[in-house]
């Protein structure tokens, strides 16, 4: 399919030129889930300022470069980027590729498999393609839509019924481009019945070029199983990123999904949970920082469809300088959903008097025997807790430090990974 | 080792501290008492260096040091140490983690090497036992979830760690039971020594039962408007305030 094309690409030609291939190489034209995205993208446009969801987000700058697409050139060392600790089974991918001489060997067993989407064939390939759009509608955005439609890497996790996976997996990205390129993952992760499994994702730039990713991942949580997912963004201030989370949970499923942003010039991250069936557990937690003029724009969505579930939301940001943080969570309560809980919390420290943060609770509510909350507070740091510090002999940078840590890592308390829980307030205070 | 000269200090431009005199020599312990008001607790705040106050005139030195030229920090390590009245809570920052921050600072400070982390533990052990705290309440956040008694002992606790030479006691008997008044009082007697002096500020005489102190001095209106030994703490008691206040004439 060709788009019309002038002179003068448009906005959102200029944006697809860095994602669509040259030639589709038989990659997934056929999938239905494929064509429905590469016809949304004729109808589908850049969201302005003017869209509700991304009244925060000035996408103008990413349209006004021309993204080239991305190629795997990795000259640095992977060392600085593991999580000193943790033993896990390693996937790196370069600019978005697939790098098989950083990775662990292809991890396929009667209980797990573990393969990035560029490698997989016949049967494999067949499955990836079938699960393709089936938590993230394939239209539902433009950034969706383009993922959906010309997506080649990623990685495919299935855990099998009642394999409870010990081992995490780490999925480690690094962005080392020397010219302005996008690039784009599409994961789908699949737990069977009673299966378990804890993920790490951790995205780094080595370069100072401008990147666009867009990845989106998908995962399906089936009946009584548990998922545990970090990602740790830490892109350059170069980096655009926008990053879906689709999750679709079966009855008395488990999931604990954490999301640590500690730079990049605009990310955007979509958390969306689908409470299917009954007895579901969701928790979503978040800790983010920004300085300059960075804009972080955290929306999540927490669909209680089911009666009897559960679901927990903790998002924490501190903001300096001008940079803008948001915070946009909706919880739809379908008709439906008796008995649901639901909980949301939004906090935020303010480190200078320009920065911002916007906190926009949405309720929906059609059950009438449910428990909901949501609250909001943002403010400075404490200063009477400044002070008692600060009177114990603690120096004001340490006191601002430890409260800034106390204040981020509330949101790891249930981080099962130890080492991922110390790397992460490491990053913290490193961070200031 | 303390000489105020003159102490004006105001807040939010009210003036609550009207030219306050006081020296408090070595191993002394000197009580300040008063009505509500008169400005026991913006003494104690000035001191520690709180920031809403600010001083418009006279002269603090500690240790022959300008106090008033150090942050709160700075303050602390020259040996000044603050009991707070209320106590703050700081969810998510560890007792330990505090207290291994806020001795090492100290530490620093005063040029000593750091402990080790096996020191640190057996000098966190054996302070507890002075003040008879709960061995569990080090492994909470600070001051979380204490009880009144708990803070209070938290807060002498801390004292008994940092070994300062003068610490100001801001009225630490208050929300005391009689018990919790005794193990407090009896961990201060504790630390009390040649070079340890002692600004104990209380609303009540009781707590001078058990922590006797060598002078009483009386703040009214932001001024030292009476001084003596311990028996005026008893008379006080006695009498009330409103003779203090008769006897002064307004400013």
């Amino acid at each position: 399919m060709e788009l019309t094309t002038s002179t003068q690409p448009s906005r959102k030609e200029n944006l697809l030129s860095g994602f669509r291939p040259a030639s589709q190489n038989g990659f997934g034209t056929t999938s239905a889930a494929r064509l429905q995205a590469i016809a949304a993208l004729d109808s589908l446009d850049l969201p302005t300022r003017k869209t509700e969801s991304w009244k925060y987000t000035d996408l103008r700058t990413l349209s006004s470069r021309t993204y080239q697409q991305s190629v795997a050139t990795f000259k640095g060392e992977i060392a600085p980027f593991l999580i000193p600790g943790l033993d896990a089974h390693l996937l790196v991918f370069v600019n978005g590729c697939f790098d098989q001489k950083l990775s662990a060997s292809a991890l396929a067993d009667a209980g797990i498999q573990v393969q990035p989407v560029s490698t997989l064939k016949g049967a494999d390939y067949e499955a990836f393609e079938a699960l393709l759009g089936t938590a993230a509608k394939p239209n539902a955005d433009i950034f969706t839509a383009i993922n959906n439609a010309y997506a080649r890497e990623g990685v495919f996790i299935r855990v099998a019924a009642n394999h409870e996976q010990e081992r995490p997996i780490y999925l480690l990205h690094l962005n080392d481009a020397n010219q302005t390129t996008a690039f784009q993952q599409r994961n789908i992760i699949q737990l069977e019945a009673g299966a378990s499994v804890k993920l790490i994702e951790a995205f780094h730039s080595l370069d100072q070029a401008y990147t666009l990713r867009n990845e989106v991942t998908e995962i399906h949580v089936g009946n009584g199983a548990n998922l545990e997912f970090v990602k740790i963004q830490s892109e350059s201030d170069q980096a655009t990123i926008i990053d879906s989370t689709e999750i679709h949970q079966a009855a008395h499923s488990k999931t604990n999904v954490f999301t640590y942003t500690f730079s990049g010039e605009i990310v955007r991250n979509n958390v969306y949970v689908r409470l299917n069936e009954e007895h579901c557990e969701a928790h979503l937690f978040a800790a983010y920082m920004l300085n300059g003029t960075q804009i972080q724009d955290h929306h999540t969505e927490m669909h209680h469809i089911a009666p009897n579930c559960f679901s927990n939301e903790l998002y924490k940001g501190i903001v300096d300088d001008e940079s803008t943080g948001v915070f946009n969570g909706q919880i739809h309560v379908y008709p439906d959903a008796q008995k649901t809980n639901a909980f949301q919390s939004s906090r935020g420290i303010l480190l200078s008097e320009s920065g911002n943060i916007f906190t926009k609770p949405q309720l929906e509510i059609y059950a009438d025997d449910v428990k909901c909350s949501h609250g909001a507070a943002t403010g400075h740091l404490d200063e009477d807790a400044m002070f008692y510090l600060r009177a114990r002999g603690i120096r004001e940078k340490d006191a601002r430090l430890m409260l800034m840590h106390a204040f981020a890592l509330e949101t790891a308390e249930t981080l099962s990974l130890d080492a991922v829980k110390a790397y992460i307030g490491h990053r913290v205070d490193t961070r200031y | 080792m303390l000489t105020i000269s003159n102490l004006r200090a105001s807040i939010e431009g009210k003036e609550i501290l009207k030219g306050l005199d006081l020296h408090i020599g070595p191993g002394e312990v000197h009580a300040i008492m008063g009505p509500n008001g008169s400005g026991k607790s913006t003494l104690a705040s000035v001191l520690a260096g709180k920031e809403e106050y600010e001083v418009t005139g006279g002269e603090v030195l500690f240790h022959g040091k300008d106090l008033l030229e150090l942050g709160p920090d700075e303050r602390a390590g020259e040996g000044l140490f603050l009991a707070f009245q209320y106590p703050v809570e700081i969810p998510g920052v560890s007792m330990v983690n505090f207290l291994r921050a806020s001795v090492g600072a100290v530490r620093e400070y005063r040029g000593q090497e750091p402990l080790s982390a096996g020191d640190f533990l057996k000098l966190m052990n054996e302070k507890k036992k002075i003040v008879e705290m709960d061995a569990n309440l080090t492994k909470r956040a600070v001051n979380e979830g204490f009880s009144g008694g708990e803070k209070k002992r938290n807060e002498v606790f801390q004292m008994a760690m940092l070994e300062p030479t003068l610490s100001i006691l801001d009225e630490t008997d208050s929300g005391l039971d009689i018990d919790a008044l005794k193990v407090v009082a009896g961990a201060v007697n504790k630390l009390r020594g040649p070079e340890r002096s002692f600004l104990v500020i209380t609303h009540y005489q009781r707590l001078l039962d058990y922590i006797v102190p060598d002078f009483v001095h009386v703040l009214y209106q932001g001024r030292i408007v009476k001084s003596g030994g311990k028996e005026l703490a008893l008379e006080l008691e006695g009498k009330g305030y409103d003779w203090i206040k008769e006897e002064t004439p307004a400013v």
